[in-house]
């Protein structure tokens, strides 16, 4: 009885899974300063592949042109910071552990702000933010490292190098031309999707794609993650590799995230909570969960960060203003904060 | 399958000895406790003998292998480990808590399959915990837990199993539900190594014991470390070790009775040496288990003088009796090692004192 009744579960727990995104990708294609039925929007994607079909020009730019990549992009990151959290979340047995949890977006910023000091054009400045959010993880590994080197520490020496890096954007922020790098600099660290290209997107696609499929791939042994240290270790698997390996994955889906879009605050928390909530702790669901959770949250809170008003807004603030209540009803609700 | 600790020794990082030449064997088929107060390094004699810390001196072998050159995964599958289980199993349900346990048996990118699902629930099932399948592991009882515990044990098929005060915090009845099923397990081949706060449990459940008495670690037959004198120097506590009767069996029993008092610690007259004259009747309720107790009479034969045996077919019933005349201690060790195996009662009955 119990087994027909999981099936069941488990269509409409895929077919949730693929459906949303979809819906997410088409309400974005349609809405905007730019209204286009939902009809043209077929239209236009199809006639890229057959010359065929007649298409508005101004609508088929938008489309192909405008919304598409920013789609993308905010899909990429969106799944990526929620796995990213969902990992640290994982890791360090904390509900409260961020995709930043050991420095990462600080990294990332700093690499970013001084390209944008140094006045880099697009892809070097990604290159950049990447390299230099490794950098600060590296650094935290590092300096955790020593006799005993228990998550805690990490978690420790991950909020030091945060904050050092905070530090050296501050200083960044300091010497900035105030007329142009100053406003480019601050508004890039709000956060924003508006400078999607394709070929940026291809860039910031590979280590996303590669981190995301090792964890597909470990799925099932993610789960000891959350198991107490002796429970874990007795497990017969070499956990302090498993935890690097987690650590390298998470990182690189943060920094890439990051170096194509700035910092996008709230996802890494929430995807992850409201999935575990939904589908329980199991990773070999959370992981899927909070990829398509994760894309298509962020897809939507970005159309209406560019439709609602006639300037855009940047998109963590509007994260947290969706985020921070629904966290709190979460809490509410939940009434806990073990994982 | 047997562990074996050869002549280690262990110190705290400050270079300070915990103990100093410790030696002990754990086999398949044998239940084997470890008693000593708090603080005196119950869970790191544990923890070291596995593998999880490393001794200062000596080494644990694993069926004549240094386990320091073993492979985690090959150490693993034959060693379980089931630490205090107070706040573990996260929020999984009980059913991933347990396949969790089968990790180290699928493929590194493999997820347990249909077969493994069933495997778990057949273990499920073997503990009477079947039922709890679909609970949170943070919603059960601690009780309920523990069996989780030892059910996530049990799947990774290993032949040793450790387990770190299996039987605390838990109520009369959870205590002897989990000590039961150690008996069980221990019956079906699977070796068992566990530390516990209650010398009774050691009497009743286990062949040999291990004590950890200022330092040094005494190892052998159950009713030889569990001694009065033992417990007065170890815990500091002047206890009587008494027997209780049932209608069954003569069951060991630990009663303290108050702190040691210095002055009490000489050397008391030892009245296990002088030789006594006794019966010992024994019923099994499975005939199977004849054989068990026929060889374990056999290593008496030096105080064993007269004996009758005879099957009850009808109730599938063996029943015995023996005379007996030796040594008070041997004659309490036979007596032990019969009433470890399960279905059987025995009693003795010792002749007054001017017979002899």
């Amino acid at each position: 009885m119990t087994k027909t009744e999981s099936a069941a579960q488990k269509t409409a727990y895929s077919l949730l899974l693929a459906v949303l995104p979809v819906f997410a990708v088409l309400f974005s294609l349609c809405i905007g300063r730019y209204v286009v039925s939902v009809s043209d929007v077929f239209r236009c994607l199809v006639s890229r592949f057959n010359e065929g079909i007649e298409v508005n020009r101004m609508s088929y730019i938008t489309i192909w042109n405008v919304r598409l990549p920013r789609i993308i992009l905010a899909f990429l990151a969106g799944s990526a910071l929620s796995c990213a959290g969902l990992l640290f979340q994982s890791l360090f047995r904390n509900p409260l552990a961020t995709p930043d949890t050991l420095g990462v977006a600080g990294g990332s910023s700093f690499g970013a702000v001084l390209s944008i000091l140094l006045g880099l054009s697009m892809i070097p400045m990604q290159l950049l933010s990447f390299g230099a959010g490794c950098l600060a993880v590296a650094m935290t590994i590092l300096a955790a490292k020593g006799k005993d080197q228990s998550m805690n520490t990490i978690v420790l020496s991950g909020i030091i190098m945060g904050s050092l890096f905070s530090a050296l954007v501050s200083l960044v922020k300091f010497t900035a031309d105030q007329e142009q790098q100053l406003p480019s600099i601050t508004y890039w660290l709000m956060g924003s999707l508006q400078s999607a290209t394709y070929s940026s997107l291809v860039i910031g696609l590979i280590p996303i794609l590669v981190s995301t499929i090792i964890l597909i791939l470990l799925r099932w042994r993610l789960n000891l993650l959350l198991l107490s240290e002796d429970e874990s270790c007795s497990s017969g698997v070499n956990m302090p590799r498993l935890r690097m390996i987690a650590i390298l994955c998470a990182t690189m889906l943060t920094a890439s995230s990051i170096s194509m879009c700035g910092q996008v605050g709230w996802v890494g928390l929430i995807v992850p909570h409201m999935c575990r909530l939904l589908f329980g702790n199991d990773h070999r669901k959370l992981l899927p969960a909070c990829i398509s959770f994760g894309g298509a949250f962020l897809i939507i809170v970005d159309t209406l960060a560019r439709s609602i008003t006639a300037s855009e807004i940047p998109i963590s603030i509007l994260t947290a203003i969706i985020g921070a209540p629904f966290f709190l009803f979460l809490i509410r609700k939940k009434g806990g904060w073990s994982l | 399958m047997k562990l074996e600790i050869k002549n280690a020794s262990y110190s705290y990082r400050n270079g300070r000895p915990l103990y100093e030449d410790v030696s002990f064997s754990v086999e398949s088929g044998e239940m084997i406790s470890i008693l000593g107060p708090n603080g005196a390094g119950k869970t790191t004699l544990l923890r070291a003998a596995m593998g999880l810390l490393k001794w200062t001196k000596g080494e644990s072998f694993l069926d004549g292998e240094p386990i320091a050159d073993m492979s985690p995964s090959k150490l693993w599958s034959k060693i379980a480990y089931v630490p205090q289980s107070i706040g573990k199993g996260g929020s999984y349900t009980v059913l991933q808590s347990v396949l969790l346990g089968l990790t180290n048996q699928i493929g590194l990118f493999s997820v347990p399959k249909e077969k493994d699902i069933l495997f778990a629930e057949e273990t499920l099932g073997k503990l009477n915990i079947l039922h709890l399948r679909d609970r949170k592991c943070n919603e059960i009882s601690g009780g309920e837990l523990q069996m989780v515990m030892i059910a996530r044990s049990l799947v990774s098929r290993a032949g040793i199993m450790i387990l770190d005060e299996p039987e605390s915090n838990l109520d009369f009845k959870n205590q002897m539900i989990v000590l039961d099923t150690l008996t069980r397990l221990c019956n079906d081949g699977i070796g068992i190594l566990f530390n516990t706060h209650y010398p009774e449990h050691a009497l009743r459940r286990s062949s040999k014991s291990i004590l950890i008495d200022n330092g040094s670690v005494l190892f052998g037959p159950t009713p030889s470390i569990i001694t009065e004198k033992n417990i007065e120097s170890a815990f500091g506590v002047k206890a009587y070790i008494g027997q209780f009767e049932t209608d069954q069996n003569m069951i060991a029993n630990v009663i303290p009775v108050g702190l040691a008092e210095k002055a009490d610690k000489e050397e008391k007259a030892d009245s296990e040496d002088e030789d006594v004259l006794a019966t010992l009747s024994i019923i099994c309720r499975k005939f199977s288990e004849s054989g068990r107790i026929n060889a374990l009479l056999h290593e008496y034969n030096d105080i064993l003088f007269g004996r009758m045996g005879m099957p009850h077919r009808k109730r599938d019933l063996y029943l015995i009796s023996i005379n007996l005349d030796g040594n008070r201690e041997r004659i309490r060790m036979l007596e032990h090692q019969l009433s470890m195996i399960p279905d059987v009662s025995c009693k003795i009955t010792y002749a007054k004192e001017d017979v002899l």
